[in-house]
């Protein structure tokens, strides 16, 4: 986003609303104008939706790639090229009881880059994305993140997209149950060497006896799971 | 997406904030699915008074349209949200019985959705957890803001419109209704429960 200054009065309006703190009052040939830090905005789209500025001065430039990736990553209101769906992952669990994408004996995992609301570059992603990589797992395909790594193998991203800065984005796959352990270890590990933070989902088949395993092994690492989950309660069908 | 997850908040306060989402799935049930999304509006609509917000992503939240359009609309992914976990009871069993065949999830404290399900004769399919937030944490607000903006899950709630909600507030230049209605108007998808933030502030007011 960007505010035309010719426009602006510099009544600060728009400075509460933007998501990550991008926007300032800077001096412009001697008065105060609001100013767009371009290298922290996430081109969320907020400032501009929210309908805020009584001049009309706030507004969405033409994003060339790379930088586009960060409306894709962080405006919901545009629908990713990738999954054809607005923000930034995918159906996951939620329509698992049609799907069937996370089986039985398979925790589904979820790392979300810069939520709630810090935002992250593509280099700490990228950071994860590789510690990750080192254990074998396998990214899910429809995830957007991963049209935008080299080697899936490696985890390594473009060096193009490094730098950009999403308010989140999600690294998401599954891995057999036995191995969550591994996973959850690593996690901790690459979290103490990122400028960020992530939040972490995990997810699991209820079990026929209305058991949830990944519970058990995310206590065992040392993971305290939140009291409010998400149930897919199996009313789809195919 | 997993927007609806990672609400903060103490158990008490979540007992008032359940989001309920219901989508086809792509490549599956997702084509011919438009009326059955229509109809399913129509159950949706019979809680409407007891909602505190309700939406889709592709249309918006109820600050932004109304639940005539949703019900006339072409969209993929529908929300309501309820403060009271009877209300989720009585609107799961309706669309049971309606027997729709979309995926329909619920988010919220998970011992109230486990036994929201069994009363209604589910037997639940897949759960998520959330495991908290890990890294800089040092770079997050303060708790009492993460309390609201977290009920954006695409962080679209800026802490700092909270803060400065809060000092109009004790100002006296608006009311508790209405900074969050202006807080729930910035989440696009209708999931941000306004009810609950109107508390919030009343508290991080002293307006209790």
């Amino acid at each position: 986003m960007k505010i035309d200054k010719d426009t602006c009065t510099g009544c600060g309006n728009c400075l509460p609303f933007c998501t990550v703190g991008a926007i300032s009052l800077v001096d412009w040939e001697g008065t105060e104008r609001g100013d767009v830090y371009q290298d922290l905005c996430v081109e969320c789209g907020v400032c501009l939706r929210a309908e805020i500025c009584p001049m009309d001065a706030i507004y969405r430039p033409d994003l060339g790639w790379p930088r586009l990736l960060r409306e894709h990553f962080s405006n919901p209101t545009t629908q990713h090229p990738v999954t054809a769906i607005g923000g930034r992952g995918t159906e996951e669990i939620k329509t698992n009881d049609v799907t069937d994408r996370l089986k039985p004996g398979y925790a589904g995992v979820a790392v979300e880059m810069g939520r709630p609301g810090v935002g992250s570059t593509l280099r700490d992603l990228e950071k994860v994305s590789m510690a990750l990589a080192k254990l074998g797992v396998g990214f899910e395909p429809e995830n957007p993140v991963l049209a935008l790594m080299v080697d899936q193998k490696t985890g390594k991203l473009k060096d193009e997209v490094l730098d950009e800065r999403v308010l989140s984005a999600i690294i998401e796959f599954s891995v057999e149950m036995d191995r969550l352990k591994d996973v959850l270890l690593v996690l901790k590990e690459v979290s103490t060497r990122i400028d960020t933070v992530f939040s972490l989902d995990l997810a699991s088949r209820v079990g026929e006896d209305g058991s949830i395993p990944t519970v058990r092994v995310a206590e065992e690492c040392g993971f305290t799971p939140r009291p409010n989950t998400k149930t897919n309660v199996g009313l789809g069908r195919r | 997406m997993t927007h609806t997850l990672h609400r903060r908040g103490s158990v008490e306060d979540l007992r008032e904030d359940f989001v309920m989402l219901i989508m086809p799935a792509r490549g599956f049930n997702l084509q011919g699915s438009e009326e059955k999304m229509r109809q399913i509006w129509g159950v949706i609509s019979h809680y409407e008074g007891r909602l505190t917000n309700f939406g889709s992503p592709e249309i918006g939240n109820s600050h932004r349209t109304t639940m005539d359009n949703l019900k006339k609309a072409t969209h993929r992914i529908s929300h309501a949200v309820f403060k009271d976990r009877e209300n989720v009871k009585a609107c799961l069993k309706e669309l049971k019985d309606r027997d729709f065949g979309i995926s329909v999830v619920i988010s919220g404290i998970h011992e109230e959705t486990e036994k929201i399900c069994i009363e209604v004769g589910l037997k639940p399919h897949t759960v998520e957890h959330s495991l908290g937030i890990h890294g800089k944490t040092e770079k997050l607000p303060d708790e009492n803001a993460l309390e609201i903006t977290t009920m954006c899950g695409h962080a679209l709630v800026s802490p700092n419109l909270v803060f400065h909600l809060v000092d109009e507030l004790q100002a006296g230049r608006i009311s508790h209704g209405e900074a969050a209605r202006k807080l729930s108007t910035m989440c696009v998808c209708g999931i941000f429960n306004p009810y609950r933030a109107e508390k919030i502030l009343r508290r991080l007011t002293m307006d209790v």
